[in-house]
């Protein structure tokens, strides 16, 4: 252990632990998913970050998006972050989910991420190298030491505007609220 | 290649027939003998359905339908000294109404390919058992693929006009 960090350790052991073990859950859109085979394996190896891939939502608490989002992608998108317990971080790899990229004027790209999930950190790039990853990841670190990372608890505060976005793209939406009001407060 | 020009020449009238290169054959036609070509070059030996595709001529106001057949190299051995052997066949149909014959009957794999040109073009194919949404989302009023589908204008109407999480919360403060 880093002697540092002790202090940190001390301070807020629940933080520090979340910081250090990213359990990932990748959702394979676009371009994107090829960086992750090599980060993830022996050439730039991620574990050494802590970062470790899970098979299922429920396992996990970082969220990679990799590459651009359709309107039909969208919805097993807000389904699995849904579906991840608190504390849960988002991702957003490439200009894509920032504001369309390459696809600002496609009939099914959606031009940003964030108006339909909170997204707690962007790496730029088409696409993001994977140093670049990693050096995201690091920044991500910092925001969660300063308590900027908030991505979980803003969706749970403004649930009623993020689902108010998500239905007026949709229409209906075949699933029920994830916070009823009572919760919110 | 040859041969076949002569045959198919012999055998259908408003058939028009180009070979830019050795391997590829371009057969325009009109849309009645569609059928009736595409069930004669299965017998010839083209089995093999590989893609059917559509163009948007929207000056002429006419879809064009596009066939591609190809032969299986073990099963003809006088194919097999060239390499593979294309046959693009093409024919035209009306935009106005956009309607044309399915062919499952002949190439049964033909059926997402005919799904997605409905989709994305809005042709309508008889006979067809299931033109259900195969890969989009949301309903058009226009199908996307269309050239007169305007995609600026859409994505300003649908995803500019939806508002950021601060401006809904500047709403919602102004309102109470």
């Amino acid at each position: 252990m880093d002697r540092n960090q002790i202090s940190k350790w001390l301070k807020n052991p629940g933080k520090m632990a979340n910081k250090y073990s990213f359990h990932v859950v990748y959702f394979c859109t676009g371009c994107g998913i090829i960086e992750i085979p090599p980060s993830i394996t022996t050439r730039w190896d991620a574990e050494r970050f802590g970062i470790i891939p899970v098979a299922t939502p429920r396992q996990a608490n970082l969220f990679l998006i990799t590459g651009y989002v359709s309107t039909k992608t969208l919805k097993p998108i807000i389904r699995t972050y849904e579906q991840m317990p608190d504390p849960k971080f988002t991702v957003a790899f490439g200009s894509c989910p920032i504001n369309g990229g390459m696809y600002y004027d496609s009939y099914n790209t959606i031009t940003s991420l964030d108006k339909y999930i909170p997204v707690d950190g962007y790496i730029a790039g088409c696409m993001p190298r994977p140093e670049a990853i990693f050096i995201g990841i690091t920044h991500l670190w910092k925001l969660i030491d300063m308590d900027k990372a908030d991505g979980y608890k803003r969706y749970r505060e403004d649930y009623v505007h993020y689902r108010a976005n998500q239905e007026q793209l949709f229409g209906e939406l075949d699933w029920p609220p994830l916070f009823s009001e009572e919760n919110i407060k | 290649m040859n041969e076949l020009k002569k045959k198919l020449l012999s055998s259908f009238d408003n058939v028009e027939i180009n070979i830019p290169e050795d391997n590829r054959m371009i057969v325009i036609t009109k849309k009645e003998s569609v059928l009736s070509i595409l069930s004669y070059l299965k017998k010839m030996g083209y089995n093999h359905f590989a893609l059917e595709s559509c163009n948007d001529w929207i000056d002429d106001n006419e879809f064009e339908l596009i066939y591609i057949l190809s032969a299986y190299l073990e099963k003809d051995e006088q194919y097999q000294d060239k390499g593979k052997r294309n046959i693009i066949l093409k024919t035209r149909i009306s935009r106005e109404k956009a309607k044309f014959i399915t062919i499952i009957d002949i190439f049964e794999n033909a059926e997402p390919y005919e799904r997605e040109i409905h989709e994305m073009f809005g042709i309508y194919f008889e006979g067809h058992p299931r033109l259900t949404p195969l890969l989009l989302e949301r309903d058009y009023d226009i199908p996307p693929f269309r050239k007169d589908f305007d995609t600026n204008k859409y994505v300003e109407n649908t995803f500019g006009k939806i508002p950021s999480i601060k401006e809904r919360k500047k709403e919602k403060n102004e309102r109470t």
